[in-house]
């Protein structure tokens, strides 16, 4: 990372002297500037090309009064424009102010100044324009559109770049700079049936050749898709997923030790326990599979509230280390805000995947959709593409759902040795449950 | 009384204008899409109070769009003033040049033909009882509050009631050399949400309101609180269903699910430009049983995804999309009807200012039928009711079906028999589902809480429903 000072504003000038003027002491204001190419190719023609280059404020306020002897702390916010003049941002914070003291929330401090930064997050995409970029990535997407037999449909390829200020009462300005590229793609085979794979991605820095990789595998999984008829039948499998859908399950456990869900008592985790071996009635139960090791990641350096983010220690062999979130909650638990950590960084597991693939097995490398829940446990989806192995052959299949509780499975799945990387998510490849339902034919 | 138009845009239209001669001298074809649009969130739990601006949902922002010798381009901006305009045009004229010059290997640029506009001028509002700034952000949190309560006090398994209300009101102004477009537009939307816990599981019950109009949308609210308490208390009962094909009736939420993401998605006719939808080779034919006639459209039903033109400046359709069981059309944005050299019917919608057109959804039902829902349930010998609908996945290439509910209430020899299962996916293939369907209810219902995606993206407000259905289907 390096220093990079975001240029003053008149816009921010304004808010900060009608913040002065109103007299509002505590408050929070975002900038953030957006530009970005996109190229959106339909077939193999470019249909449509878009540039963007815009900015909001948005201007959280903040409000200290007692209710019932209790001293509270309301906030509410509101967009501010260009081009207002001083009497519209006065009525626009006016307002917001007077909505903060109906917001009867106990009292709290906001995020304390420890440093301020401007920082440009390193990536080999500054060292291009965003045209370039949205280019270079578009070629690396077709570079492997050269088959016959199955192609891509089309594909939305973007480039942005955002620089992101944060300013508050309490001292802090400071902020980043990033660029990712971004997009969707969908890849159709013909024959023997017309069959599509839809895929997404998402790189902070310009990986051609993890973005060629995915379209390979993706073109390769949409002619097996092809090949399937039958859905498989109804029953109990040991089940394998795969690719971005491994990353959801663990969304059940970071998503449970968030501030907010602890404070509102949807989660009842607590530091220091192994949370993976809970079982539905909160009990404690053996893990015999692998054990999980998550780490959460920052993407950006300084989270909206001010928070300047690190990596934390999050399960260290299914054990909870440490509560993550913002301030209000953080707050109320007191414990340290650790800001907003999107990406999950998980250990590789004991299993190669052709280990995996030993026993009889649903490999399961799309659905249409993968759905965990974070209260109930339970996950599931359509089965888009499996492969089905009876112990004498391998099938590839189509239809049916996978329906699977990680309360009952958490004891006993496994992650392959092999590894995935993506923007928001650094972990096994695979993993690996067993009786798992099953609706099939 | 009438939504205002924005002072706003009033101020800006002379300039836009200005932007636009400028822009008619250099390409054949230019328009400007300007919105000013304010969205509040209010929402009370055992956690707080949030009063907050939705920080999507509220902009002011401009998007430009040009056809530069056939070729597609869109510029998105955030501000403009009279003494800005070159500035602004330049920009606008260096992202075209710019970007696409060097393609991939093997690929080129559209070229759009026909690009012709007919002579249009639109100055409409929806209309509203009660604003909600009239009615004060401290009456509105005051009235969430005493429903959060209420709920919290219901059950000691129940750990937390949500309540909310959030409403958005926006005015839209369209320029091109024909069109001179102006709508002013309000919905509103409430819901409630209970939590019940029971060891490691959670359950929650949901019950929405939403409607084209302001606060008053909250008046029917807090009347469904006790069957959103019941049904979460309930789901933690829920036994997991045994997988098969049963006879089911849909309540009207579930059948709008299936309209929305299992039928209408389909028909979405930008998918018919890429060949990635199955309808595309049935418009003649029969897809539904002859019971259904599907609505999809701006003007079918006064609802939050109700409008008079839309992103693209093409006024809104009631498009009949399958009458008695034939498939008659798809629902197409304007770009999309070039490529297909047919007629837009008004569904090009954006996300915000910042994002691309495509063929969306609005307000989509099929039509009621005649039975009585007693009657059909009382036709069940063994099947289930489908309440409350909670996700689902569109398939327009395939036709595959993944709905998910939360509640299957077990039905044996034509009476509820107080059994429920959870939480249940609904699969197989769209035409074998919707040819099952055997009987239709007297009335709809359609309601529009929350957003449809494009595939993961591109969130819009949008409105489902109809009758309870009876139809057959797999449950898993």
């Amino acid at each position: 990372m390096k220093l990079n000072k975001m240029k003053g504003n008149n816009m921010k000038d304004k808010i900060l002297a009608s913040l002065k003027r109103l007299n509002i002491e505590e408050y929070i204001i975002n900038i953030t500037k957006y530009q970005s190419a996109q190229m959106f190719f339909i077939k193999k023609s470019l249909d449509t090309k878009r540039a963007e280059n815009t900015v909001s404020y948005n201007v959280n306020v903040y409000r200290k009064f007692e209710k019932n002897g209790k001293e509270m702390k309301g906030n509410s916010s509101v967009h501010i424009y260009i081009g207002m003049n001083d009497n519209e941002i006065d009525e626009a914070l006016k307002r917001a102010y007077l909505a903060a003291s109906f917001v009867c929330n106990p009292a709290y401090d906001l995020m304390e100044c420890k440093k301020n930064d401007f920082i440009t997050i390193e990536s080999d995409l500054m060292n291009y324009s965003l045209e370039d970029c949205c280019e270079k990535a578009s070629a690396a997407l077709f570079s492997e559109d050269n088959r016959n037999d199955v192609f891509i449909n089309s594909a939305e390829i973007f480039a942005y770049e955002t620089k992101e200020e944060i300013i508050t009462s309490t001292g802090i300005d400071s902020g980043y700079t990033k660029r990712y590229i971004s997009g969707e793609f969908v890849a159709q085979c013909k024959a023997p049936q017309d069959v599509e794979t839809y895929k997404d991605f998402r790189y902070n820095t310009l990986d051609t050749d993890a973005l060629k990789d995915k379209v390979k595998k993706t073109l390769e999984y949409t002619l097996d898709r092809a090949m399937a008829k039958e859905a498989p039948k109804a029953g109990k499998y040991r089940v394998i997923i795969s690719d971005s859908y491994v990353s959801n399950i663990f969304d059940y456990y970071t998503s449970r030790a968030g501030v907010g869900y602890i404070y509102a008592k949807y989660s009842d985790y607590e530091i220091g326990q192994n949370i993976q071996a809970l079982d539905d009635e909160g009990e404690t139960a053996e893990i015999k599979g692998d054990k999980i090791s998550l780490k959460l990641v920052p993407t950006e350096p300084i989270s909206g509230e001010g928070v300047w983010q690190n990596t934390l220690d999050f399960m260290d062999e299914g054990v909870l280390k440490t509560y993550h979130g913002g301030v209000r909650f953080s707050r109320y638990l007191g414990v340290e805000p650790t800001g907003f950590l999107n990406k999950v960084e998980v250990a590789a597991g004991s299993m190669s995947v052709e280990d995996m693939k030993k026993k009889p097995y649903l490999w399961v490398v799309n659905f249409s959709d993968f759905q965990m829940d974070d209260f109930t446990g339970h996950f599931g989806g359509e089965i888009r593409l499996a492969f089905l192995y009876d112990g004498e052959k391998v099938t590839p299949v189509t239809g049916g759902s996978i329906n699977g509780s990680i309360l009952d499975c958490q004891t006993n799945m496994y992650f392959s040795k092999e590894m995935q990387r993506e923007a928001n998510f650094e972990g096994p490849y695979a993993m690996c449950f067993e009786d798992v339902t099953v609706a099939g034919v | 009384m009438k939504v205002k138009e924005s002072e706003y845009l009033k101020i800006k239209k002379p300039i836009l204008k200005k932007l636009l001669e400028k822009l008619l001298a250099k390409y054949e074809y230019a328009s400007i899409l300007a919105n000013d649009s304010k969205s509040v969130n209010y929402r009370v739990n055992k956690s707080g109070t949030n009063i907050s601006e939705d920080s999507t949902l509220s902009e002011r922002g401009f998007v430009v769009k040009i056809y530069d010798n056939g070729k597609a381009a869109e510029y998105s901006f955030s501000a403009i003033e009279d003494d800005t305009v070159d500035a602004v045009y330049f920009e606008i004229v260096k992202s075209v040049e710019n970007l696409g010059n060097t393609l991939p290997d093997g690929t080129d640029a559209y070229k759009y033909t026909a690009i012709d506009e007919e002579e249009l001028y639109i100055n409409e509002s929806t209309e509203y009882a009660s604003d909600p700034e009239e009615k004060g952000d401290n009456n509105i949190i005051d009235l969430l509050t005493r429903i959060s309560e209420k709920g919290r006090a219901y059950d000691k398994r129940i750990i937390d009631c949500s309540v909310a209300f959030n409403y958005q009101k926006y005015s839209k102004m369209f320029l091109s050399k024909k069109k001179d477009l102006t709508q002013n537009v309000m919905w509103s939307c409430g819901y409630i949400v209970t939590m019940a816990k029971e060891g490691e599981e959670i359950q929650n019950g949901y019950k929405p309101v939403s409607m084209l109009g302001g606060i008053e949308v909250l008046d029917t609210l807090e009347e469904k609180l006790e069957d959103a308490c019941n049904t979460a208390l309930d789901l933690l009962k829920a036994a997991p269903i045994t997988p098969g094909e049963y006879d089911c009736i849909c309540e009207p939420d579930v059948t709008g699910m299936i309209v929305h993401e299992a039928f209408g998605h389909g028909v979405e006719m930008d998918m018919f430009v890429k060949d990635r939808a199955q309808a595309k080779e049935f418009i003649g034919k029969q897809v539904a049983s002859e019971l259904i006639t599907m609505h999809d459209g701006a003007s079918t039903i006064p609802q939050v995804a109700t409008f008079f033109f839309d992103d693209e400046g093409v006024p809104a359709h009631d498009t009949i999309i399958i009458d008695k069981g034939i498939l008659k059309t798809g629902i197409c944005d304007d770009q999309s009807a070039k490529h297909l050299g047919v007629k837009p019917t008004g569904n090009g919608r954006r996300q915000d200012m910042t994002r691309k057109a495509y063929t969306r959804m609005t307000n989509t039902i099929f039509e009621a039928g005649t039975s009585k829902v007693e009657d059909m349930i009382a036709s069940i010998k063994d099947g289930f009711l489908l309440c409350q609908a909670s996700s689902g996945m569109e398939d327009p290439k395939n036709w595959g079906i993944q709905l998910m509910v939360d509640i299957a209430r077990e039905i044996k020899d034509g009476k509820l028999t107080g059994k429920i299962y959870s939480p249940i996916v609904m699969t197989g293939y769209v035409p074998d589902l919707l040819k099952s369907i055997s009987m239709i209810s007297d009335s709809i219902e359609a309601g529009g809480t929350g957003y449809c995606g494009k595939g993961y993206k591109e969130w819009v407000k949008v409105s489902d429903g109809g009758p309870y259905i009876k139809a057959r289907i797999r449950l898993g």
